[in-house]
């Protein structure tokens, strides 16, 4: 099955008063049609810019997409399309969850106004049956009593609800792509798992692929069927999700994993459990050119190599890739 | 929300009451005599106490504000001092070119402000948003007087006086009012309108523009970019309806400016409305009128505050009485 999208050698810049910030520094991965894929990094590794290039959200006063990044969708190279055409693509073909459910929502406009627009404007649908339609979706997203909650305003709702809607404006229009952005960090764990659950269970209907973007392995491990690890701006391991559980190359990854906190282990009699592991040192300056791995400087493995030549990435069979020297696949 | 309006409206008395109280000291305590101007230059002591027991200035100050407080609250603000025609009838009398261009500068300030406003901020820091913004600096500097005489100059100076001046000539002198004839009423109105409003506009674009550049970096506006909406759509609706609320504000505040800039305007244009009948009774001291006509600006002043305080409930959900 040919992939949905297709992102190749992605870059994204930002002009920045302390120089060029390279925030994605060519990303590349697929999406299969009706896939879940996770894309995992530590705050401030690109995930939210590479999420944005994707729909071309990139603000133009001070960002770009650099020449010679591909975005293909469906076949359709999106870095040459015109605005109008993005347009048409956005909340329509490919939509976008964010990680704020408390200020993503317009505060002035009613929930139904807010969903029933996508679908007059995407799908030309007359008015009343937008409203129709983001009755339904509300009920999709199990709000309920949603022939009542259309007519609320966002601060009407609680977290959790506002995120349902969020989803609801989302798929109204039926995507083929759905990308969230970490659509649950902002909430408490058990609204956590309920909107987790609900995306999937839609996507089951859909068919929507989707791209999660998180920073958080455990749900990745819940909810995905592949995982793209990135670094300063960088893809470093990709692979499917049970192999990168069981067998995770890069030493990013494995210090990811020895930060995810462990309801399996023993609190002790202080009841607290181990302290997380997080990996010394900080994320290099993305505004000076990354010679080498740019992990090499927080990494126990690293040699005179890793910091002078950049990694290519190795094959470990079963769509397992790693960019690592050091990786023993 | 009705019961809301009427409590609003109750709330208005004691403020007016204060008003008048103000109102009618003040003007007592200020220098000059009406009685001494009515009665001449060369008029001796006697025949100044004569007028000045037939318009009742003899009595007790407080007397007086009583009597005068007691007829306005059967509608009767008193007669002139001068003319001795009712103030009421006065005041109805030079009402309409004052509301007509009162209204019409509140129409064309918002009508161009706003739109500028938000072009300016949509293309913050490009052309378009320095040349709003040039204009609006200028605007705000210039006061109403000699932007008045340089409108004056460029649309009746000198197209009568020179063949070779491209614009067209405009009434800068008087008030047509509207029952001559549609044309006639606007053209009176233009220049006026435009010398009294633009530092009105000058303020609205610039806190329109300040007001949707903080609002587009909401991250409602990424949400409503990223469903694809047009553009108009982004800006007139998200972003316009959240930006309301200070605008609003700042354009309440700004009728007050307007109302002063009226009795200017309406001098410079010779229009005979309720600002030239306040230049007129307050150097004749006429006290009736003054007093009338300043009940009359904090009247007006009061209703719009409450106009903005109700608009702002329709802009924005979370604001409840
Ligand atoms: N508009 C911008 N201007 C300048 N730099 C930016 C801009 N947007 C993002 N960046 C920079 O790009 C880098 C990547 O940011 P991004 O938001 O993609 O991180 P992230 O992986 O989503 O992190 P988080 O988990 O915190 O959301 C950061 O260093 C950030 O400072
Ligand atoms: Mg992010």
């Amino acid at each position: 099955m040919s992939a949905i999208l297709e992102v190749r050698d992605l870059r994204t810049q930002f002009d920045t008063l302390d120089g060029v910030v390279r925030a994605v520094d060519g990303v590349s991965f697929d999406l299969a049609r009706g896939e879940t894929l996770g894309i995992v990094g530590e705050s401030g590794c690109g995930k939210s810019v590479t999420a944005l290039s994707i729909l071309r959200l990139i603000p133009p006063e001070t960002g770009r997409i650099a020449a010679g990044s591909s975005i293909r969708f469906e076949g359709e190279e999106l870095t040459g399309l015109s605005e109008q055409e993005m347009k048409r693509l956005r909340g329509h073909r490919i939509s976008m969850i964010f990680q704020e459910p408390m200020t993503s929502l317009n505060p002035v406009l009613t929930v139904g106004t807010q969903i029933a627009e996508n679908v007059t404007r995407h799908l030309g649908l007359p008015k009343k049956a937008a409203l129709a339609r983001a009755v339904e979706m509300l009920d999709l997203v199990r709000i309920a009593d949603p022939g009542r909650r259309v007519y609320e305003y966002p601060h009407q709702l609680s977290g959790g609800m506002r995120q349902r809607v969020m989803i609801a404006m989302a798929l109204s229009c039926d995507p083929q792509v759905l990308i969230a952005d970490e659509p649950t960090t902002a909430l408490d764990v058990t609204v956590q798992a309920q909107i987790l659950d609900l995306m999937l269970e839609l996507k089951e209907k859909t068919g929507t692929a989707i791209v999660l973007i998180t920073h958080d392995l455990g749900v990745v491990a819940e909810t995905t069927q592949r995982v793209v690890v990135m670094y300063a701006g960088r893809k470093v391991e990709e692979a499917p999700v049970e192999a990168l559980f069981d067998n995770p190359l890069h030493p990013y990854t494995r210090g990811l994993m020895r930060a995810i906190p462990r309801l399996d282990v023993e609190a002790d009699a202080a009841g607290t459990r181990p302290r997380l592991q997080e990996i010394p040192g900080l994320v290099p300056l993305l505004t000076r050119p990354i010679i080498g791995c740019a992990f090499a400087a927080r990494c126990e493995l690293a040699t005179d190599r890793c910091r002078t030549t950049p990694p290519p990435f190795v094959d470990a069979g079963g769509g397992h890739i790693v960019a690592c020297w050091e990786a023993k696949p | 929300m009705t019961a809301y309006i009427v409590r609003r409206l109750f709330a208005t008395l004691p403020v007016m009451a204060v008003v008048a109280l103000f109102v009618f000291f003040l003007l007592r305590f200020a220098p000059g005599d009406p009685a001494a101007i009515i009665a001449g230059d060369d008029a001796t002591a006697e025949s100044i106490a004569a007028v000045r027991a037939k318009l009742g200035l003899d009595r007790p100050v407080v007397e007086q504000f009583l009597l005068w407080l007691w007829g306005l609250m059967q509608g009767d603000m008193g007669v002139s001092i001068f003319s001795n025609l009712p103030v009421t009838r006065l005041i109805a009398q030079r009402l309409e070119p004052t509301v007509a261009l009162t209204l019409s500068t509140l129409f064309v300030a918002l009508a161009l402000a706003i739109p500028a406003g938000v072009l300016a901020a949509w293309k913050a820091r490009k052309l378009v948003d320095r040349i709003v913004m040039g204009f609006a600096v200028l605007g705000f500097a210039m006061p109403v007087f000699v932007l008045a005489y340089i409108l004056v100059y460029i649309f009746a100076v000198l197209p009568m006086r020179t063949d070779w001046w491209p614009l067209p000539g405009l009434p800068v002198q008087g008030y047509r009012p509207i029952a001559e004839g549609l044309w006639p009423f606007v053209e009176s109105l233009i220049l006026p309108s435009v010398a009294l409003g633009i530092t009105y506009m000058a303020l609205i674009a610039r806190i329109t523009r300040a007001s949707m550049l903080e609002v587009l970096q909401q991250d409602y506006i990424r949400t409503a970019n990223a469903k694809g909406l047009a553009t108009d759509r982004v800006l007139l609706l998200h972003a316009l309806k959240n930006a309301a609320v200070p605008i609003v504000t700042v354009i309440g505040i700004g009728i007050a400016l307007l109302i002063s800039g009226v009795v200017i305007t309406e001098t410079v244009f010779n229009i005979p409305g309720l600002g030239r009948l306040t230049v007129d009774a307050v150097l004749k001291r006429d006290y009736p009128i003054v007093q009338g006509l300043i009940l009359v600006f904090a009247a007006a002043k009061v209703l719009v505050n409450l106009l903005i305080d109700i608009s702002y409930a329709f802009l924005d959900p979370r604001i409840r009485y």
